[in-house]
């Protein structure tokens, strides 16, 4: 099941400088239920935005994009209450414990007392975070602030799980723990995206993935299949290849719209030309 | 809205406030220490103040006359009296230089000073050597000739304790010269009682308390604006900036709360931090300076301790009521304000700028003489003040009057600021600006190439303000100027080509690609021109009846009275065409090319109309000098906008606006030239206490035939049409553009 449908998304952003910016060129991928899909690129790749709509915490300028079968746009209410979103950028309350903090988010989620308690309960065992329930979010270490956050995103069990380079910062201890949750949850049957640019976390995690450089998506597919199709079994030395290679074209083509993506299949479902 | 979110947040944001131990500081701590202390302090100063003695040297003192008594006997704490003797060192010295002495008498004994001259190193160092504060010289020769010979006194007007020093003398003087008469007349027939001025007792009719209230009703709305401000502030920077840094708001974006929620969460808070700083100082302050007040009691100041004493309770209870609106809207400022900055200390240099707008609506009702009235009511936080005192004073039925508009100006302001901020929480370039590249020099090529047909809204109202800031230095240069036809048209002409139309034809140059699209320049249609230019004529006796209703309320001052009735002679001595052609015809040119041509184009951009047409009329009424002018200019220039926004362009605005003004200039003219009013006209003008106005009959008439031309405006289908043809040829224009220009083109498109 397609949990996660991004079709042609586009962004945008006024830029002082450039009169304006294309975060997001035309992106298209989707993932299923019981799958970790890993969104891979540079740093400014665009795979932060690429969320953040997804997360309907921006809009998109152009595409449709549909979560759990809601669109972020016109759905936004419902999109919210089907995902947890974990990002470097959604930090944890300094003047409050991780207790209070996933009550809070629970609340907010409305869920009731006799099952919310019973699950923070559950939360709180499965992630070894009893012993800092209490510690104030100004106390807690790296590791136990990305585990508070995790615990606040499951919080109402939704269906897709996005983490967006959720393992920034994190020592191998717990970057260790933080994959092997993810793994747990995709065992569940949850449709995870993960977006990094680890190229070990992505071998242990992903089932599949997309490559996004400068706003766009330049191949995508399983670990397998890329490796098949660039003749080339180390990941990092293929993603890097692979960026390189797409620096080249740009620079011969014009760089708006009319780039093709590597992969034909994909070029079929993305469509060319302006929406 | 689900206000169950609302009352999370709002649950959360408390207790996250209460926690912070800074911001507890500033809202609960400091009100209850800082008045205290304060007080204290006063005290202190008060007593050091009181104690504090000047030292008089006297020399010469055996040469007073023996019959009075010397002054230094007269009873005073303040002056130390130093008994100087005329000979030794020091005096000698002081003999020596020409301090004292008669010009061209260097060696005249020191027994005959005469006159000071130039010698202030020597004087101030005399008056060092002595240390004295001042010194009192008594010639020998004033014995025997007290009312001839003058008494010498030195001091340093430079230092502080030596002008306290010659006024304690002076005072003195004044008391002994009063002893002395006193004496002198009761050896008369006269008797002393002479010289006592006429008891008076005063009755007042108004009771202490009421007293007491109308000093605190003056002070307390201001401290409370301030503290309500930052109050306000604070939690509002922590609660959006704040929450940014710490990247906290993502978090919370992501939640089920939908944006409007979350604003209202945190408005409530900030509210309720706003309302309880701005009442804990004003408990504090009041206790504090009570309690100071009572201790002065003592010590002759029964006035002001009278003024000061505690608050009648029922005072305290309005003025905790107006916390209420002040705290509310101040709160949705300060939280939209908030929400611009990128980070907390960012967010503090924009503490200033929004206290520097709330001053003057406080600082407004301070003005003596400023009551509640239909004007002052519809003017934000000065209306409110303003119905606080007249509560304060007693004075219901007069506040009740006055409690719609003051109640529907304090909710609009308040739902107009919430609504700011809720747009700014849905802005994505507001609540994920990054920072941005600072290159000065980049930006301006890119302004350059970027220009457009029409200006953006940004340039419009930076076109405004510039004409606003020409305007008012504009006026002060030429305000000197004698008023006759010569200067009037000079002046006039400065103005509006220099200070109106240019700043607008320029930034049109400059900062975009069409100069007739910008200036909203079109071919007027036959219709709409004549329909304009009968409205013009139709809607005039209305214009009128409100303009002198405007006059009745906010009364001309008898200067500006006595102006225009020099500036009406000065006409009706002109030739009718040069008055219309520099009063009427070139403002109407210049003014609507920048206000209804510059200012409306960029306002109009992104379906703006209603922006541009408040907007750009509140700017043209600003840009007359007088209070009553801009008003009614403000008020016209609503329905020229109006009129501009359905016609598609400047011609129909500028036609109205022309005949407008030929109109008054016509009336003002012939009123004071005294000439009656032609057969042919009777219908519509009547001569009345000799001044020439408009008839009941037309009056009436008038309003039914500006209510059928507004209809036909309304109504008339080509405006439908123009922007059709507006659009398809924006939609041309874009299509042969390059992508990434086009996509930013049809964001413009209604």
């Amino acid at each position: 099941m397609d949990l996660v449908q991004v079709q042609n998304l586009c962004k945008t952003y006024p830029d002082a400088v450039q009169g304006e910016f294309r975060a997001l060129d035309n992106v298209s991928f989707v993932a299923k239920a019981g799958e970790v899909f890993g969104l891979l690129g540079p740093n400014g790749a665009g795979k932060t935005t690429a969320l953040r709509i997804l997360a309907t915490i921006l809009k998109p300028t152009s595409g449709s994009v549909r979560v759990f079968n809601y669109d972020v746009s016109s759905q936004a209410d419902y999109v919210r209450h089907s995902i947890g979103f974990v990002s470097n950028n959604t930090a944890i309350y300094d003047r409050m414990s991780a207790w209070e903090m996933v009550e809070y988010f629970g609340r907010l989620y409305a869920l009731p007392d006799d099952h919310l308690y019973p699950r923070m309960e559950k939360i709180f065992r499965r992630l070894q975070m009893d012993d800092f329930k209490e510690c104030p979010g100004a106390k807690m270490s790296t590791g136990m602030k990305q585990k508070t956050s995790i615990a606040r995103a499951l919080i109402h069990d939704p269906p897709v799980l996005i983490f967006d380079e959720a393992s920034l910062g994190l020592d191998v201890m717990v970057a260790r723990a933080l994959q092997s949750i993810v793994l747990d949850l995709r065992d569940q049957g949850k449709c995870i995206i993960y977006s990094t640019h680890i190229m070990r976390e992505v071998e242990r995690l992903c089932d599949r993935v997309a490559i996004v450089y400068k706003g766009k998506v330049i191949d995508s597919g399983s670990l397998g299949d890329l490796a098949e199709r660039h003749k080339q079994d180390d990941f990092e030395e293929l993603f890097f290849q692979l960026l390189m290679l797409d620096d080249e074209d740009g620079a011969e083509k014009t760089p708006v719209l009319s780039m093709p993506p590597l992969n034909g299949a994909i070029a079929a479902s993305m469509g060319v030309g302006p929406q | 809205m689900n206000w169950s979110h609302v009352k999370l947040i709002f649950h959360r944001e408390v207790r996250d406030q209460l926690r912070d131990r800074r911001t507890m500081f500033t809202i609960c701590i400091l009100p209850l220490l800082l008045y205290p202390l304060m007080g204290m302090v006063m005290m202190q100063v008060a007593q050091f103040h009181r104690e504090q003695h000047v030292t008089i040297g006297i020399i010469g003192y055996e040469n007073w006359p023996d019959e009075f008594p010397l002054i230094t006997e007269v009873k005073n704490d303040k002056i130390h009296w130093k008994k100087l003797p005329a000979e030794g060192a020091m005096v000698e010295s002081f003999a020596k230089s020409d301090v004292l002495s008669k010009p061209g008498d260097s060696e005249a004994p020191i027994t005959q000073p005469s006159k000071l001259s130039s010698a202030p190193m020597v004087a101030e160092k005399v008056l060092r050597q002595m240390e004295s504060d001042a010194i009192i010289w008594v010639p020998e020769s004033f014995k025997d000739s007290i009312a001839q010979d003058s008494l010498v006194v030195l001091s340093n007007q430079r230092w502080e304790r030596s002008q306290l020093a010659v006024q304690c003398l002076q005072e003195r003087m004044n008391e002994w010269h009063a002893n002395w008469l006193r004496n002198h007349l009761k050896a008369t027939d006269v008797g002393a009682n002479i010289l006592e001025p006429p008891k008076v007792r005063q009755i007042d009719a108004s009771d202490a308390e009421m007293k007491r209230a109308l000093v605190w009703s003056k002070i307390l709305p201001f401290v409370m604006l301030v503290w309500a401000l930052t109050g306000a502030f604070y939690p509002a920077i922590d609660l959006c900036a704040g929450e940014k840094e710490r990247g906290t708001l993502e978090t919370l974006l992501c939640s089920p709360a939908r944006r409007r929620e979350i604003v209202w969460g945190k408005l409530m808070t900030v509210m309720c931090f706003s309302i309880g700083t701005a009442l804990l100082n004003l408990a504090s302050m009041h206790t504090t300076a009570s309690i100071v007040m009572s201790q002065f009691a003592g010590l002759g100041a029964g006035d002001m301790v009278a003024a000061m004493g505690p608050l009648p309770l029922h005072s305290m209870g309005w003025l905790v009521l107006l916390v209420i609106p002040i705290s509310a809207m101040f709160s949705a400022l300060a939280l939209a304000v908030a929400c611009l900055a990128r980070s907390t200390k960012e967010g503090q240099y924009y503490l200033m700028p929004l206290l520097l707008v709330g001053m003057p609506l406080v600082m407004l009702p301070m003005i003596p003489g400023v009551v509640l009235s239909p004007g002052t009511s519809i003017i934000p936080v000065t209306g409110a003040v303003l119905m606080s005192r007249a509560l304060m004073d007693g004075e219901y039925t007069q506040a009740l009057l006055h409690l719609p508009t003051v109640s529907t100006v304090t909710v609009l302001c308040c739902l107009l600021a919430v609504r700011w901020a809720v747009r700014q929480f849905e802005s994505e370039s507001v609540m994920f600006r990054d920072v941005e590249r600072a290159s000065m020099k980049q930006w301006i090529r890119n302004v350059w190439r970027q220009r457009e047909d029409t200006p953006t809204t940004n340039e419009a109202v930076l076109c405004g303000l510039l004409i606003l800031v020409c305007l008012f230095f504009g006026r002060l240069a030429l305000g000197g100027m004698s008023l006759t036809w010569g200067s009037i048209v000079q002046s006039t002409i400065v103005i509006q080509l220099a200070m109106i139309l240019a700043p607008a034809l320029i930034m049109a140059t400059i900062l975009t690609r069409s100069v007739r699209k910008s200036l909203r320049l079109n071919r007027p249609d036959g219709v709409e021109l004549a329909g304009a230019v009968l409205l013009a004529i139709s809607l005039h006796p209305t214009y009128a009846a409100f303009a002198s209703m405007v006059g009745a309320e906010y009364k001309l001052g008898e200067q500006t009275i006595g102006m225009l009735m020099q500036f009406d002679s000065i006409i009706a001595s002109t030739p009718i065409w040069s008055v219309l052609f520099v009063l009427a015809l070139v403002p109407a040119i210049c003014e609507e090319l920048a206000f209804r041509g510059f200012l409306f184009a960029g306002l109009l951009r992104n379906g703006g109309h209603v922006r541009a047409i408040l907007l750009s009329s509140i700017l043209f009424g600003l840009s007359h000098g007088v209070l009553q002018q801009t008003i009614t200019a403000a008020t016209l220039g609503l329905l020229i906008g109006w009129l501009a926004y359905r016609t598609g362009g400047v011609a129909c605005s500028i036609a109205y606006h022309c005949i407008h003004n030929s109109l008054s200039m016509l009336l003002a003219a012939h009123s004071s030239r005294g000439s009656g009013v032609p057969n042919w006209l009777a219908w519509a003008l009547e001569q009345n206490d000799g001044r020439i106005a408009y008839t009941n009959a037309w009056c009436t008439l008038s309003v039914g035939v500006s209510i059928a031309l507004i209809a036909l405006f309304a109504t008339k289908k080509s405006f439908a049409t123009s922007l059709n043809q507006q659009e398809a040829e924006w939609r041309r224009n874009s299509s042969d553009m390059d992508p990434n220009l086009r996509f930013r083109k049809n964001a413009f498109l209604p």
